[in-house]
């Protein structure tokens, strides 16, 4: 048995990450690590994970240009990488149904997940329906509010939900909450987090499973325009379809932008933009930017998409942010709803709320000049029409 | 041996209470006792402490009024602050030094900090006599379990019970009160850490009845008794009435 880990934990020139656990959780993350080595070594689960994802997830997911919307906004180019094609319905099955698999070689046979718009939780409940595997989501009860479609999706694929009562019943409770239960089952569960954050080694491993995203996308823009965009755009909750987006072109010279919450107000509570109003802080198991008040307690957030309204920046996306080798921007809960209006007249394309923050940063690189732009489409928005009938008064 | 350690909250019922508790719990015996810095996101605690890590926030129980409310007092047991690691990074360790000075405190249980994950703080922090207490889990390999032992060594026999033993978790999952534990696999547990160190040990997470503790006891490790103390203490039963009745019993 292993009690080092071997891959390196830590992120860019401050160090984020690292593997901040109570100790219950040690030799099961350990383990973890040691069975994600070992799956990456081995042809048969790459044949495999290849596979599904062909038959089951539907990739590759097409690169669809979006000429009216960049006419409109005064572009030459607009690509969308479409994640809202996947099955189920965004970029979160990449990585739910990479885990499954992972956790079944592991020999495990429960599930736990958190979930915050529920796209997650649909994903690794589709997964474990398809491999055979119980699960349990745990997520906050505003969640279940607002993303009540996604509740009901998981119950159908046979998945129990779990309502979680406390604090701003959003996704960090969510997350507390499945750390919590993950130290009860640890011996026959495995838990599958669904964003590039969390203890070593879960950032590594949902980015790994993530960045098939930008190596499509990169293959497909060079195969339709012959040259790469000047900027490619992807919206921020804990960093997973960003880094998946943004990772590949790192080595290229084009602008790397991710997208955060400004939810309605730039006070402390009222967003969840952690560059600007975070400071570092170590939150679920990672160190890397957090909202918190000056006792070191996690400050509350807000945002319109239960996807990005969570206190903490995945570490190794902020990492590249502090390293400068992405830029964060934020839009409001306003301009999203506007950037998801104009795809939706322009393309007809339904996009999710927490994608919709990366459409809204549109005019504003049209503004600055900005000619030729690949955006990460990361879901679609059937989940949100609720919230958008309501503020879009349809 | 050390028969007992209890653990409460800081600022539940109050902070005001805090020096009154802590002088009754001395002059009951108790040797070492913990605290409980409440923490906005406490993932290692079940639904008792998390209660009551609320209701100490919401009535204003920051770490640095916990601290402060420590400050001076000397009528106590030793105190082991549990807390989570962020507030104390956030204070930072030289500062946090000096917070430390005229309290009780000596010695740290840091729910969420492994060995090597913060060296140079926890460095710093030892070397001003305030030492990481070592947690060993269920999940923990022996030969894992004696690498923590070495990176959080036992001072030695001079040093106080507080700064000395290693902490063992009786069970998976997190803090509270549980059904009627089998103690067969703590028994197991603690003779197989005998082969690799003598130092105290002190057994936790969902004990509280008074013939489990016996139990504990009799493997020669001390219990500790947390959620149940805190919701009792919260239902206004009194101290002394509390621990009196776990300081005795038979297994
Ligand atoms: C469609 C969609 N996009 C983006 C996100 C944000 O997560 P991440 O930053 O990990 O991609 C979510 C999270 O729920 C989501 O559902």
């Amino acid at each position: 048995m292993t009690t080092g880990f071997s891959l390196s934990s830590r992120f860019g020139t401050q160090s984020l990450g690292g593997c901040y656990a109570p100790e219950t959780l040690m030799q099961p993350l350990l383990d973890l690590e040691a069975a994600f080595r070992a799956a990456l070594a081995d042809p048969a689960f790459e044949a495999e994970l290849k596979t599904e994802l062909r038959n089951f997830v539907g990739r590759p997911t097409p690169l669809t240009p979006a000429p009216r919307l960049a006419a409109k906004l005064g572009l030459k180019a607009l690509f969308l990488k479409r994640e809202d094609l996947t099955h189920t319905g965004a970029h979160k099955i990449n990585n739910a149904l990479a885990q499954a698999i992972l956790a079944r070689r592991m020999g495990k046979t429960e599930i736990i997940a958190e979930t915050g718009a529920g796209q997650h939780g649909v994903a690794t409940a589709a997964a474990c329906a398809r491999l055979g595997l119980a699960c349990t989501v745990y997520m906050g009860v505003t969640d279940m509010a607002r993303q009540a479609p996604n509740v009901a999706r998981m119950r159908l694929f046979g998945t129990r939900v779990v309502p979680v009562e406390a604090g701003q019943g959003t996704l960090k409770e969510a997350v507390n909450e499945a750390l919590r239960a993950w130290a009860g089952s640890c011996d026959r569960a495995h838990y599958i987090l669904g964003s590039a954050l969390g203890p070593h080694p879960f950032p590594t491993l949902v980015r790994s499973f993530q960045t098939v995203i930008g190596e499509e996308a990169r293959a497909q823009v060079l195969e339709q325009s012959g040259a790469l965009p000047e900027v490619v755009l992807a919206c921020a909750g804990g960093g997973s379809n960003g880094l998946g987006l943004l990772v590949p072109f790192l080595g290229d010279a084009l602008r790397r932008v991710a997208v955060e919450a400004g939810g309605h107000g730039m006070v402390l509570g009222e967003h969840a933009a952690r560059l600007d109003g975070g400071r570092m802080g170590v939150l679920h198991g990672c160190k890397t930017l957090l909202l918190q008040d000056e006792h070191g307690h996690t400050a509350e957030t807000a945002s319109i998409s239960a996807g990005l309204d969570y206190p903490a920046l995945g570490p190794e996306l902020a990492a590249l942010v502090l390293d400068r080798k992405v830029e964060v921007r934020r839009a409001s809960d306003d301009e999203a709803l506007l950037g998801a209006r104009q795809l939706c007249e322009a393309e007809g394309i339904l996009p999710a709320l927490e994608s919709s923050h990366a459409l809204a940063l549109l005019p504003a690189l049209a503004a600055e000049g900005v000619a030729t732009i690949l955006l990460g489409l990361s879901g679609r928005g059937d989940k949100d029409l609720s919230t958008y009938q309501a503020r879009l008064g349809i | 041996m050390n028969p007992l350690l209890p653990f409460l909250m800081a600022g539940d019922p109050s902070l005001e209470a805090l020096p009154g508790l802590l002088s009754e719990a001395r002059s009951l015996g108790i040797e070492a006792m913990e605290l409980g810095l409440p923490h906005s996101d406490p993932i290692a605690d079940g639904p008792v402490l998390q209660a009551a890590a609320q209701r100490a926030i919401g009535r204003g129980a920051t770490p640095l009024r916990v601290l402060e409310a420590l400050a001076g007092i000397t009528d106590s047991p030793d105190v082991i602050l549990f807390t989570y690691l962020n507030p104390l990074l956030q204070i930072g360790a030289r500062r946090l030094q000096t917070l430390l000075a005229p309290t009780p405190v000596k010695a740290l249980l840091v729910v969420d900090l492994p060995f090597g994950e913060e060296p140079a703080f926890e460095a710093d922090l030892r070397a001003a006599g305030y030492p990481v207490v070592p947690l060993l889990a269920p999940t923990t390999t022996l030969e894992r379990a004696r690498q923590i032992l070495l990176e959080r060594p036992d001072p030695g026999p001079g040093a106080p019970f507080a700064q000395r033993f290693a902490y063992v978790v009786a069970r998976l999952g997190v803090t509270g009160t549980g059904q009627a534990m089998d103690l067969g696999p703590v028994s197991a547990r603690i003779q197989q850490l005998r082969t690799i160190s003598a130092r105290p040990l002190a057994v936790g997470f969902g004990l509280s009845d008074p013939r489990s503790l016996a139990a504990v006891r009799a493997l020669g490790a001390t219990p500790v008794v947390g959620s149940a103390l805190v919701q009792e203490l919260a239902s206004g039963r009194g101290l002394s009435d509390m621990l009196s009745g776990r300081l005795v019993g038979d297994a």
